[in-house]
């Protein structure tokens, strides 16, 4: 080996600390980015697999009614492949507990077996099913434990059926298992999906011979928006209600979320760790250059170059790419498996395919070299200016000049000696000084960004179920009904408030932008939905105008006062062009709203209305489960503690994005300690020669850096707010928009965090410094 | 005798931003020096000793004036050519040694041979400056005028025109100082290498072909030794 790299090696020995706590922080980098992106494509990759084998529909259509000669008709179509005619529908479940609701979703399935949407079989054969046994989805009978060979009751149009599981099977169409959109989480043991015979569905239903859904797998998928169009056409007359693709249907939008999230966490953490690597690399490369003085006139003395000289030094943050490279992909590569496993697993997704990609290893490394190169060459630029006889020489003093604060007497006259020096020193190193800040003011934003989601989840539901819905219960009718049913609810239910509301899927379009959401029309008046607009303040529905929440005037790229198109699918109804009178807060959830008289003349018919929103401390559910013509009874109370559970999760992520913040927080402070006291080896022994002890020097450092962390909490604190708006921003979906809250509690928690962070490396560097040789530190010429 | 000219110096002059202060270190030197030569620049701290030892080693550049060496002027060389110049042509003892701490003997000399065309056989130069049973040790091991032999080793291994001294003996007690000398002047002998000492120590004249003497940058006598004493007879 070269000699020069001999030293290399020795000078990271020496320098192992150092060099240990900036290489895990590249590591952590790279394990994140080889994990989030290798479990993302493990995802990716089973879902697909698991559509292929399933052959899962292309498009989705909910229609009225279709008799089956009308579904066969649609192979004619251009474009479309196979077609399934299937009848769906939300019924109750009778269970034991008498105050738990349950519902399931019939879906029927043909004699002859499906040709699209094939159920999944992970264990035993296929089963056939007749008029008394259904076959059950995995996940709603393993959340309830029921086993082959049980028997389940479904209430269907008023009357109990009881029917034997005989199979328990999955689909790659509810993967990700929930109600409907406004559901939000898959609440596994209160909805369910059952698939029953044709025959028996149809019977049970009324639809004899006819569907209310159609399947439809296309032969290229290029052309799915002229297929649609055509689809449309052809089915106006049987009532279409919803033509979706495949990438809209609930749960592969849920899935596309999930994996996106995935994907964008594995960029945007590792960068940002790796520009902190970065920041250290350069501050600690350049206080060893300045150190090695002596050393590097020596070397080009000898004849070394200006290049040979640099690239040494270089290798140095070389070796840590390199090391926290080999680690961190390691890591990465080991926790891929078990992280796939756990998604595929809570995904409820058969096929499992945990894959390593060299690609990502191959750019894991040139992305950290890059780094480290980058950061290398900066830190050590300054080998270039040393001239081999300049170096023989001691420094020329450092130029001492007075601070500006000296120059404010009353204040700096007030100072006891050891606090002037602390601030002569921080104000005389001003670019290690704001780089140090920086870096820890980034730590401390990244400490605030766990303690906003901390926030922010339960906050979005509060807000969306407290104070913008206000309902205690919606009830859902199976069919459109006319106004007058609220006289008939009023005498079944003790209702404090009881209110109508018309709730429909329609298309909206401005121009390019499309987007199928719910429009929910409600009285104008309304004692339940509160809306405010962006600004928060107070907004009221106008007679012919429309509402649209926040994510749908992104979709649809349409601002208040902007013209928008909803296409009508109810038959006889034609388009319409309505105005946007408001842009509307909603954290869950799109949707649209308008004025309720407007909604049925305009778009339904007169004095329609498909629902109730309900303020009541009666069990609405115990009282309406009997009840025709209800399809679903949802308590906000129980959306609210399903969420509740689910955040008990999300606390274990909120803690492993601390400990990250935590990493970086100590290896910044570490490093920036050793270096101040390497820097100044000669000025702490003259001050150990005049007298001060070893406890007066560590003092006067704990004083800097907390002097450093009081200026890195304040900067930190506009820093964290616009990563929390970043965060809202990149955590937002369709269906969920993060509300931006700025808690002074988050600020105050993110800064114990911090101060315990630099404490801790505060610590860690106390031996170094009452370790120091002072004798040595004076005699130090020799390099 | 007839002696080859090794380096022509003419009117040296350099001057240095110390800071806020402008120095004149040296001003319109001018001398020779010849192949196989043992000179000793001799004065006082700050007569412009050290500046005139940099630029002819190629660490530094003059204000003005030039050096040439067997003809070519290196004062015109740029920072690549004046870098071959150091590594290939010149050997450098310096007053601190200046070894690599975490280097051993062995490594050190190594260091500065690696990349040398016609180095020295380094075991060959560690039996010569006496240091085969410590060539394993690192500095911190070692006395002041073992890590001088070291350095002298360093220096000699390159096989170099010429061996630059910065007071070789500076930092050493009388003894050890002495015995760095006749190394050296056994180098000079035995290798037939040109050897500049530049010393405050007029004592260490005496062993000399030549002396020159400075003060305040500027020459003020070159004095021929008819007869120098051998090193061990020095005493101060």
């Amino acid at each position: 080996m070269r000699k020069l790299d001999v030293r290399l090696l020795r000078m990271i020995k020496h320098s192992k600390g150092q060099f240990i706590s900036v290489t895990v922080i590249v590591a952590v980098a790279l394990c994140i980015y080889v994990l989030f992106n290798v479990t993302s494509i493990n995802i990716n990759d089973a879902v697909d697999a698991y559509y292929d084998a399933t052959n899962i529909n292309d498009i989705h259509i909910q229609l009225v009614k279709i008799p089956g000669t009308a579904v066969e008709e649609l192979k004619s179509i251009p474009g479309v492949k196979e077609v399934q005619g299937r009848v769906s529908f939300d019924v109750p479940l009778h269970v034991e507990d008498e105050e738990e609701r349950v519902s399931i979703r019939i879906i029927s399935t043909p004699a002859a077996g499906e040709q699209i949407n094939r159920l999944y079989w992970q264990s035993g054969r296929p089963v056939k099913v007749d008029n008394n046994n259904l076959i059950l989805i995995k996940q709603f009978a393993e959340a309830r434990n029921i086993k082959l060979g049980d028997e389940i009751t479904p209430y269907i149009n008023g009357r109990e059926h009881q029917l034997t599981v005989s199979g328990i099977a999955s689909s790659a169409e509810f993967v990700y298992l929930m109600e409907n959109e406004q559901t939000l989480l898959p609440v596994a043991d209160k909805f369910g999906i059952a698939y029953v015979s044709e025959e028996f569905a149809q019977s049970v239903y009324g639809y004899k011979s006819s569907y209310n859904e159609v399947l439809i797998t296309l032969k290229d998928q290029a052309n799915i928006d002229d297929t649609i169009e055509k689809l449309e056409k052809a089915l106006d007359k049987y009532g279409v209600k919803r033509i979706t693709k495949l990438e809209n249907q609930l749960s592969n939008s849920v899935l596309d979320q999930e994996i996106n999230q995935l994907e964008q966490m594995s960029s945007i953490i590792p960068v940002m760790f790796l520009m902190v690597a970065a920041v250290i690399i350069v501050i600690m490369l350049s206080r060893i250059v300045a150190n090695d003085r002596m050393a590097i006139g020596v070397l080009k003395a000898l004849g070394y170059t200006n290049f040979n000289v640099l690239a040494h030094y270089t290798k140095y943050a070389l070796m840590i790419g390199l090391a926290g490279s080999v680690f961190g992909i390691i890591g990465g590569i080991l926790l891929s498996g078990p992280m796939s496993q756990v998604y595929i697993f809570y995904f409820n997704i058969p096929f499992l395919k945990a894959n390593i990609y060299y690609s990502f290893i191959f750019k894991a490394i040139a992305l950290t070299s890059i780094f480290c190169i980058a950061s290398g060459l900066l830190g050590a630029r300054k080998v270039m200016n040393i001239m081999p006889a300049d170096s023989m020489r001691p420094e020329a003093p450092k130029s001492g000049k007075r601070i500006l604060l000296e120059r404010i007497g009353f204040l700096w006259q007030r100072l006891s000696f050891s606090w002037k020096m602390v601030i002569r020193n921080i104000m005389r190193t001003k670019r290690r000084f704001i780089l140090l800040v920086l870096g820890m003011a980034l730590t401390y934003a990244i400490n605030v960004i766990p303690l906003y989601m901390g926030e922010a989840m339960p906050a979005m539901f509060t807000l969306q179920y407290q104070e913008y819905q206000k309902m205690d219960f919606t009830v859902d009718f199976t069919r459109p009904m006319n106004e007058d049913v609220l006289i008939d609810m009023n005498h079944l239910i003790e209702a404090s408030k009881m209110e109508p509301r018309l709730e429909y899927p329609f298309e909206l379009k401005n121009g390019w932008y499309k987007k199928a959401v719910m429009v929910i029309g409600v009285p104008q008046n309304t004692i339940f939905y509160e809306f405010r607009d962006p600004r928060d303040n107070k907004v009221r529905l106008q007679d012919g105008g429309l509402f649209i929440t926040e994510a749908l005037s992104k979709a649809l790229n349409v601002e208040k006062g902007d013209f928008v198109t909803i296409k009508n699918f109810v038959p006889g109804k034609k388009d319409i062009q309505i105005k946007v009178t408001g842009v509307v807060k909603q954290y869950l959830g799109i949707n649209a709203y308008m004025d309720l008289n407007a909604m049925q003349d305009l778009l339904v018919d007169k004095e329609m209305i498909t629902g109730v929103s309900v303020a009541s401390t009666d069990d609405l559910k115990e009282k309406l489960k009997d009840v025709k013509n209800i399809a679903a009874v949802r308590s906000s109370a129980d959306l609210q503690n399903a969420f509740l559970e689910y955040l008990d999760t999300m606390a274990i992520a909120v803690n492993f994005y601390l400990l990250f913040g935590g990493v970086l927080g100590f290896a910044i402070i570490y490093n920036a300690t050793i270096i101040g006291i390497s820097e100044r080896s000669m000025e702490f022994a003259s001050l150990r020669v005049l007298g001060f002890d070893k406890r007066d020097i560590y003092k006067m450092i704990s004083k800097e850096n907390i002097v450093m962390t009081i200026i890195a909490i304040l900067i930190g604190m506009p820093l964290g707010t616009s990563m929390i708006s970043g965060m809202a921003e990149s955590f937002s979906s369709d269906m969920i928009t993060m509300p931006v809250i700025i808690a002074p509690k988050i600020f105050v928690y993110a800064a114990i965090a911090t101060i315990f962070f630099v404490a801790i490396a505060q610590l860690a560097t106390r031996r170094k410094i009452y370790n120091l040789n002072f004798i040595d530190a004076l005699k130090s010429r020799i390099s | 005798m007839q002696q080859n000219i090794l380096m022509q110096i003419e009117n040296l002059s350099k001057t240095y931003q110390m800071g806020e202060v402008a120095v004149k270190a040296l001003e319109e030197t001018s001398f020779e020096l010849f192949e196989g030569e043992f000179v000793v620049i001799l004065g006082p701290s700050g007569s412009g000793k050290s500046t005139l030892l940099n630029i002819l080693g190629g660490m530094d550049l003059p204000t003005e004036g030039r050096v040439l060496v067997k003809g070519e002027e290196i004062t015109k060389y740029n920072d690549r050519k004046l870098t071959a110049y150091r590594r290939d042509r010149v050997g450098f003892v310096f007053q601190f040694y200046n070894l690599m701490a975490n280097l051993t003997a062995k490594e050190n000399v190594e260091l500065a041979t690696e990349m040398c065309k016609n180095a020295l056989k380094i075991d060959e130069v560690m039996a010569a400056v006496g240091l085969e049973e410590r060539k394993d040790h690192f500095p911190s091991q070692m006395s002041g005028g073992e890590q001088q032999r070291v350095a002298i080793a360093r220096a000699v291994a390159k096989n170099p025109l010429l061996l630059l001294c910065d007071e070789p003996t500076g930092a050493l007690d009388f003894k050890t100082g002495l015995l760095t000398l006749s190394l050296l002047h056994k180098i000079n002998r035995d290798f037939n290498k040109t050897v500049v000492i530049i010393t405050h120590n007029a004592a260490i004249g005496d062993m000399a072909d030549r002396v020159i003497k400075m003060r305040s940058g500027k020459i003020i006598e070159i004095k021929e030794n008819a007869n120098p004493i051998p090193p061990e007879r020095i005493e101060w």
